[in-house]
């Protein structure tokens, strides 16, 4: 039996270290550390076990409190009694290939040159990263899961898990995905690549180290601010921003919002997206970046397979498809083409579209968790195991 | 003056008697797609009384929230844009149930109800019925009962139609109809004698020829 933390409020990640693993590509990577956290208890019959899969900018770390005090990037959903309740399930998160809070990526040791990867990582894409999460949930010792559950390149997983394991998982919920990035997405993208391809080279620092004594671009936070543009929608901009200024002292200094440093912003929207920015640049690699938008670019399951009926021609489990009416990222059209190939299937597939202001990012809002607090528990308890 | 407060009546409770005939049409162990589902009582009894295999269509956000609690297949869509993505001959069954009169173009949707089901079940409230063509004649203006809750300036039943109105309609788009069942006070008769007067409800089974 493998033990989580379903009582205790603080969590420590585990690793799982492997020989390494053939990519897509051909390539071998290896040694592979794989960083991951588990809540909740694995039941007796090894039935209960839910994947949980992060975002772009996501980690292992999904719920509960870290050691040094962040709670998860999910933690409204997950712990006990919430959406995904640790008292039932027992559910794993890890940091993908390429990520940089643990699993191999561009900031690990290159065993060939002993130095960090840095921009020699070899390309990989989403099946490489579903493939480690595949070794590790053998590592576990579990055979087949009660869901996998991701939100935007955590639902391209989940519809990957889905379609390449239809018999190791039981359910699949795909929250504001797409089986193929939009050009749009692409675009966006390589414009967030190109601030940090326009950094001089060797500028950036590991993440551990203390960023902007080291770092001399900021090509990082600018991809950053970029992102967030896009994972927000024009109303709630409207609503959270408007075009209020910065609030500023009698002697001009800025006290409230923004960084409080020279270019910190004058309008409330430029001080947030600063401090995004400069938050995201303590926080993550640029390298990392690069790896993981360029593994969300080259999603395309249509591509992949031909069309989107055949990549879901042997899908067995129950399939929960959502989407947000405000997300122009990932916009309900796409979650649509997902739904229909399964409906032309006759597979078991649920579609929800959600009316909420919050843009793509909308299933990690404290505001959205209601709602979607309901909708998982209710399709996760719908789950039938026939073994 | 005392403003007129026009009381709104909520239609049929759940509609058990509508939801009994319904199920009582349906052959056990078969597919069923529920258009307008609503919070998915009717799918959870076919479940749970007919081992019926089902799906709902809903629009409404909270409805579809507590169909998905109640472990109810369910699809967040605007039957007005039709069943697009739906493979013909799916279902076994299509129901509608009392949405007929609330759709911009029935003609449309039942036509792809006919496509997607070998049969589809049809409930919608009877505007024939003499106690509102007498309200109509009489009083000149236009009636609000158990059937027709809602006043004409706020109402989502935007079509008032008759059962001799959906006989011919049914007719007009080349469909035929298998079987008729007419509710009066909460009870369902195969045979009514003036059903267009008398009934409050009209059920239909229909079939494409």
């Amino acid at each position: 039996m493998v033990d989580g933390c379903s009582n205790s409020q603080t969590t420590s990640k585990l690793y799982a270290e492997f020989d390494g693993i053939e990519l897509d590509s051909g390539v071998f990577l290896g040694p592979l550390t794989v960083a991951y956290e588990t809540y909740g208890r694995l039941s007796a019959s090894r039935d209960n076990a839910v994947l949980v899969l992060h975002a772009l900018s996501g980690d292992a770390h999904a719920a509960g409190i870290s050691e040094n005090g962040r709670p998860g990037w999910w933690d409204g959903m997950i712990g006990p009694g919430k959406g995904i309740d640790t008292n039932r399930y027992f559910v794993i998160c890890s940091n993908c290939l390429g990520g940089c809070k643990g699993t191999t990526g561009p900031t690990s040791i290159n065993p060939a040159t002993s130095k960090p990867y840095g921009r020699s990582f070899p390309r990989i894409t989403i099946t490489d990263m579903v493939n480690v999460q595949v070794k590790l949930i053998d590592r576990l010792g579990i055979e087949s899961l009660h869901s996998v559950v991701g939100g935007s390149m955590g639902g391209m997983q989940s519809l990957d898990w889905a379609s390449r394991y239809p018999d190791r998982v039981k359910s699949a919920i795909v929250i504001a995905a797409t089986a193929r990035l939009s050009p749009q997405g692409i675009a966006f993208n390589w414009v967030g690549r190109n601030a940090i391809y326009s950094d001089p080279i060797g500028a950036c620092g590991l993440p551990e180290v203390n960023s902007d004594s080291v770092r001399m671009g900021r090509g990082l936070a600018v991809a950053r601010m970029i992102g967030h543009i896009t994972y927000l929608s024009e109303e709630i901009m409207e609503r959270k921003f408007g075009r209020k200024l910065t609030l500023k002292d009698m002697d001009g200094t800025t006290y409230s919002l923004g960084e409080n440093e020279i270019g910190g912003g004058e309008f409330e929207v430029e001080s947030y997206l600063q401090h995004q920015g400069a938050k995201f640049m303590e926080r993550f690699d640029e390298d990392s970046y690069i790896t993981i938008t360029k593994a969300i670019d080259y999603f395309d399951l249509e591509s992949q397979y031909g069309d989107l009926i055949s990549a879901f021609k042997s899908v067995n489990a129950k399939m929960l498809v959502l989407s947000f009416t405000s997300d122009w990222l990932y916009p309900t059209s796409m979650s649509l083409a997902i739904v229909r190939s399964l409906q032309a299937l006759k597979k078991d597939v649920s579609f929800v579209e959600l009316d909420m202001p919050y843009g793509h990012d909308s299933f990690l809002i404290p505001a959205a968790m209601p709602k979607l607090t309901r909708i998982m528990r209710g399709f996760l308890n719908g789950v039938k195991h026939s073994s | 003056m005392s403003n007129t407060v026009v009381e709104i009546r909520t239609p049929f409770h759940e509609f058990e008697a509508g939801f009994n005939v319904i199920i009582e049409l349906i052959t056990p162990g078969t597919r069923v797609l529920d258009l307008g589902c609503g919070t998915g009582t009717l799918l959870s009894r076919l479940r749970d009384e007919k081992d019926v295999e089902g799906c709902g269509v809903e629009v409404d956000q909270e409805k579809v929230i507590r169909s998905i609690e109640r472990g109810i297949r369910v699809m967040t869509l605007d039957l007005d844009q039709g069943l697009e993505g739906f493979p013909d001959l799916s279902y076994e069954y299509v129901v509608l149930s009392r949405t007929l009169q609330q759709l911009m173009n029935p003609e449309a949707l039942v036509k792809e109800m006919l496509r997607v089901g070998s049969k589809s079940i049809i409930t919608f409230p009877n505007f024939g019925h003499w106690k509102l063509m007498f309200e109509y004649v009489v009083s000149g203006r236009t009636p609000i009962s158990g059937t027709h809750p809602h006043p004409w300036y706020n109402t989502p039943d935007i079509h008032r139609l008759t059962i001799e109105d959906f006989r011919s309609f049914v007719r007009q788009i080349g469909a035929k109809i298998e079987k008729e069942i007419f509710i009066l006070n909460d009870r369902p008769r195969k045979e009514m004698f003036w059903p267009n007067r008398r009934a409050e409800w009209g059920c239909c089974l229909i079939s494409a020829y």
